[in-house]
């Protein structure tokens, strides 16, 4: 028998030692933690996670850099609702395994799983374009209401709509040289005028590329600023990325309720402070005939449903506020929210307060179409950089302070998309995959074997060799393991099989036309390579036209069958052809059990 | 040697009429079905919430949706799912969600029951029809770069012969998830797409086979040369229909709910697609005119 080179042989032991150690994390188990910090992200020591430990009742099964771990999600999950409780640190729900250094150092870890199995929040958010048209007109039409009261031109009205902003003249008012002038200011815009037998309009809009780069802009703003959220909601890992022109992804693994996230995320919330106008009496008469009673005033409405009139001027408001942070208030022991001015907003409070000493100012939330009182207190002595709110629950002023920490989004952003899976589920999601995986192996295994005798065994050795290149190669470049891409595996383990079976029955086809057993392994590779190279990139044709959809469920299939597709050829071509040289090379072979 | 299938000699192309009567019902049946009834589409396609709930206690279906119209929440199905205690809502986009967070809607509305929420899904209107679309296109990027593929390695008329067997699975696989009212979501679509590829697979041996023997064996007619193939590569498309038949069941049977509709349209899809590569795909290359090289 012609003797299989021996750089063959060379390669299957390289794929095989890699798909060992690439695969190996997986068998380390993971545990559910809790990775505690510092406020500054800084180690906390054992010893002080100890104590923690034992002064929270928490049920952990032991204590490794940083992280408190546990034997199941219920068991971290209840430790973390009672840790949240205690404000001494920050902690984020994480998974921890006792991976070798000398596997971390040449970066084999664990298979990442999806959310589906992990348990999970995924967002898909999409910038308001209008919104983000909707400020530019209002910009610009500012602008140029300055730019003709600058320049002395009278304008009769002016009015914006959905595409532009039209300012009208009387028909004498106009001269081309206002145009030029009008035209070099205004370069980033489109003007036009158009003339008629009693009026001069003038039409000003955006091109299409400024209007673009406006979305651009706001969305590298919106992005720093959900990173900034997501980061003080306490997730390991999460994925936040730009996706196409005008959406963004955010992903939190483990997080069990989407309801703060959602409320956190697409807020554009943010505060106003302002001095209150005339008494109570007023307020409500203000309410009751429905006309304000006192000028210059507005009318809101405090969190308790009462009417409050405030003054038009804001004092301060959230593009002022520098620093935020959640706590108590010393005397009251109420929930607060401490903030810090910004140096403009601070001489403006300054200014404010000292001249309104015994006034009342209030502070308003502020949230697109509604706003709201939420404090309305006496000014007792002026004040300037640093006070304090109350008037909010615990839960609330954590999640204001979150919101002016980050800032406010430049453009609202609405939620186009959301995949929540409970922790629980994931892990039924887990536990179901595996069966069937495992199921689905044993009767593959079995049949193989008892239908093809000791090539079906060389067969099912393939087989296992498959699994743990897929495994590997998922590891290896960070490719996330979702239920659909389980059944990609399943599958592959169904399809893996037929370029060994396409083998074998060439090779029992050789035998019964009177071949000797050497020959007819020679020919039954050389025979089948051809159709196996076609038929699977066919089916490899297919699979990368599915990665195209690229999204979650379909692309997590994709993935597993393409490096299924390759691998299993690899190895019914190469691996198992190497095998059945190491058992029939060199011998006298009277027959083949197959 | 153990075989399912002995040294063989079924006249396929004598009794090809048969497989086309059969099919050309399957065919129309589908096309009515999709064309009058259309698809049941899941929220990928056609946008809206599901919510899976997990009481304490016991609920009824029928309870949940009295709760939820009282609540203002009229479009609604609600059934039970896995336990009496785990409910699976499908809910149409409505108004009311705007201004609130269904999470807290829920809460709010469920309020005397202890629950949670174990699965909470949203694909807004526009992301739906998108979603659609690049399914459709991915499709057809499948359907024609196998064509392309096929007719370079082969001829045209084994590419032809290759996307009509194809097209043929993928409208009755279709057609089945339409006449049988079945969630098409896109873990069907990955499965239409999966069973594209895996039809092919078992066309592209046959036709292999054809093509080699259509050099090698000098003596005998086309239809010969078609049935001999046919019955050569018959043991091997049954083998690994029957393996990967083995897996698909496994995953239905334990894959659990999430993988339920992808199983079902694979394991009609592989059952289609093994029927035309053995009684389809061949005869079409007849019907489009396939000869001997010495005629060609």
């Amino acid at each position: 028998m012609y003797k299989y080179p021996t750089w063959k042989y060379i390669l299957v032991l390289l794929v095989l030692g890699y798909a060992v150690i690439y695969s190996l994390p997986n068998f380390y188990m993971t545990y559910p933690s809790i990775e505690v910090t510092t406020f500054d992200k800084k180690k906390v020591d054992s010893l002080d996670l100890q104590k923690l430990s034992k002064d929270n009742d928490i049920s952990n099964i032991g204590i490794d850099n940083n992280n408190l771990f546990f034997n199941s999600i219920d068991e971290q999950l209840s430790a973390y609702n009672k840790l949240i409780k205690t404000s001494s640190y920050q902690y984020t729900l994480s998974n921890y395994n006792h991976i070798p250094k000398w596997l971390s150092a040449i970066n084999a870890n664990p298979v990442s799983l999806g959310l589906d199995l992990k348990g999970g929040v995924h967002f898909l958010l999409q910038i308001d374009s209008d919104n983000v048209k909707k400020s530019r007109f209002n910009q610009l039409e500012n602008n140029l209401r300055n730019f003709f009261i600058d320049n002395g031109i009278q304008y009769n009205s002016f009015f914006t709509d959905a595409d532009k902003v039209t300012f009208k003249f009387n028909k004498d008012t106009m001269d081309t040289e206002v145009l030029n002038t009008l035209n070099e200011n205004f370069s980033d815009y489109i003007i036009t005028s158009i003339k008629s037998d009693d009026s001069f309009n003038i039409n000003a809009t955006l091109s299409p590329d400024s209007f673009q780069n406006d979305i651009r802009a706001s969305m590298k703003k919106n992005l720093a600023i959900l990173r900034s959220r997501v980061n003080e909601l306490g997730v390991s890992q999460p994925i936040i990325q730009q996706q196409g022109k005008n959406r963004i992804i955010v992903q939190l693994p483990g997080l069990q309720d989407s309801t703060r996230a959602k409320s956190i995320l697409g807020s554009t919330a943010t505060l106003e402070f302002r001095l209150t106008k005339g008494s109570q009496d007023d307020w409500s008469q203000s309410e009751a005939i429905g006309t304000n009673t006192i000028s210059e005033s507005l009318l809101y409405r405090h969190k308790n449903g009462s009417p409050v009139l405030l003054s038009r001027n804001v004092i301060a408001s959230g593009k002022d506020i520098e620093g935020a942070n959640s706590g108590f208030d010393g005397q009251t022991n109420q929930p607060a929210v401490f903030v810090n001015l910004s140096s403009y907003g601070a001489s403006n409070m300054l200014d404010t307060t000292s001249k309104n000493i015994g006034n009342r100012m209030a502070v308003v939330f502020v949230e697109q179409d509604k706003n709201q009182v939420i404090n309305i207190a006496t000014i007792r002595e002026a004040f300037s950089k640093r006070f304090q709110i109350t008037g909010l629950d615990l839960q609330e002023a954590k999640d204001l302070a979150i919101l002016l920490r980050s800032g406010s989004l430049s453009a609202p952003m609405t939620i186009v998309e959301e995949r929540t899976v409970g922790p629980s589920l994931g892990s039924a999601n887990i536990v179901s995959g595996r069966d069937s995986m495992l199921l689905g192996m044993i009767l593959v295994i079995l049949f193989m074997f008892i239908y093809y005798k000791k090539f079906g065994f060389i067969a099912n050795i393939a087989l296992i060799f498959n699994i743990l290149i897929i495994t590997a190669t998922l590891a290896l470049f960070q490719a996330t393991l979702t239920l659909s891409g389980i059944a990609g595996i399943v599958l592959t383990v169904g399809m893996a099989v037929d370029a060994n079976v396409l083998i074998y029955e060439r090779i029992r086809e050789e035998i019964l036309n009177g071949n000797s057993p050497n020959a007819s392994i020679i020919s039954g590779y050389n025979k089948a390579f051809s159709t196996i190279s076609d038929a699977n990139i066919t089916t490899l044709i297919a699979a990368i036209a599915l990665l195209t959809i690229g999204t979650g469920v379909v692309k997590g299939f994709a993935v597993t069958l393409v490096i299924g597709i390759l691998s299993s050829m690899f190895t019914a071509i190469v691996g198992t052809r190497a095998l059945v040289s190491i058992i029939y090379e060199n011998k006298n072979n009277k027959g083949l059990s197959i | 040697m153990f075989r399912i299938v002995k040294e063989l000699d079924i006249k396929f192309m004598e009794i090809k009429k048969i497989p086309l009567i059969i099919s050309t019902v399957l065919l129309l049946v589908s096309l009515l079905s999709i064309s009058i009834k259309g698809f049941n589409f899941g929220i990928d396609f056609s946008s809206g919430y599901i919510v899976q709930l997990k009481f304490d206690n016991q609920v009824t279906a029928l309870e949940v949706q009295d709760e939820l119209s009282r609540n203002n929440i009229n479009d609604s199905t609600v059934q039970l799912y896995g336990s009496s205690k785990e409910i699976l809502i499908k809910l149409k986009d409505e108004e009311i969600f705007k201004k609130k967070n269904i999470n807290n809607y829920l809460n709010e509305i469920f309020k005397e029951s202890n629950f949670e929420i174990t699965k909470l899904e949203y694909v807004g209107a526009q992301v739906g029809s998108e979603l659609r679309e690049k399914g459709e296109w991915a499709m057809l990027i499948a359907l024609f770069s196998i064509l392309i593929y096929v007719a370079l390695r082969f001829e045209l008329i084994y590419g032809l012969g290759a996307i009509s067997a194809l097209i043929h699975d993928v409208v009755i696989t279709l057609g089945f998830f339409s006449f049988f009212n079945l969630t098409f979501d896109l873990s069907v679509l990955a499965a239409v797409l999966a069973v594209i590829g895996y039809s092919l697979n078992d066309s592209i041996v046959v036709f292999d086979r054809i093509r080699e023997n259509n050099i090698i064996l000098r003596k005998l007619s086309i239809f010969a040369v078609l049935n001999k193939s046919i019955n050569q590569t018959l043991s091997r498309t049954l083998v690994t229909s029957f393996t990967t038949m083995l897996v698909v069941i496994s995953l239905l049977l334990f894959g659990g709910s999430a993988v339920e509709n992808f199983s079902i349209a694979m394991l009609i899809g592989i059952l289609i697609g093994t029927y035309s590569s053995i009684f389809i795909a061949s005869a079409s290359l007849s019907y489009f005119g396939i000869k001997r090289p010495e005629e060609n």
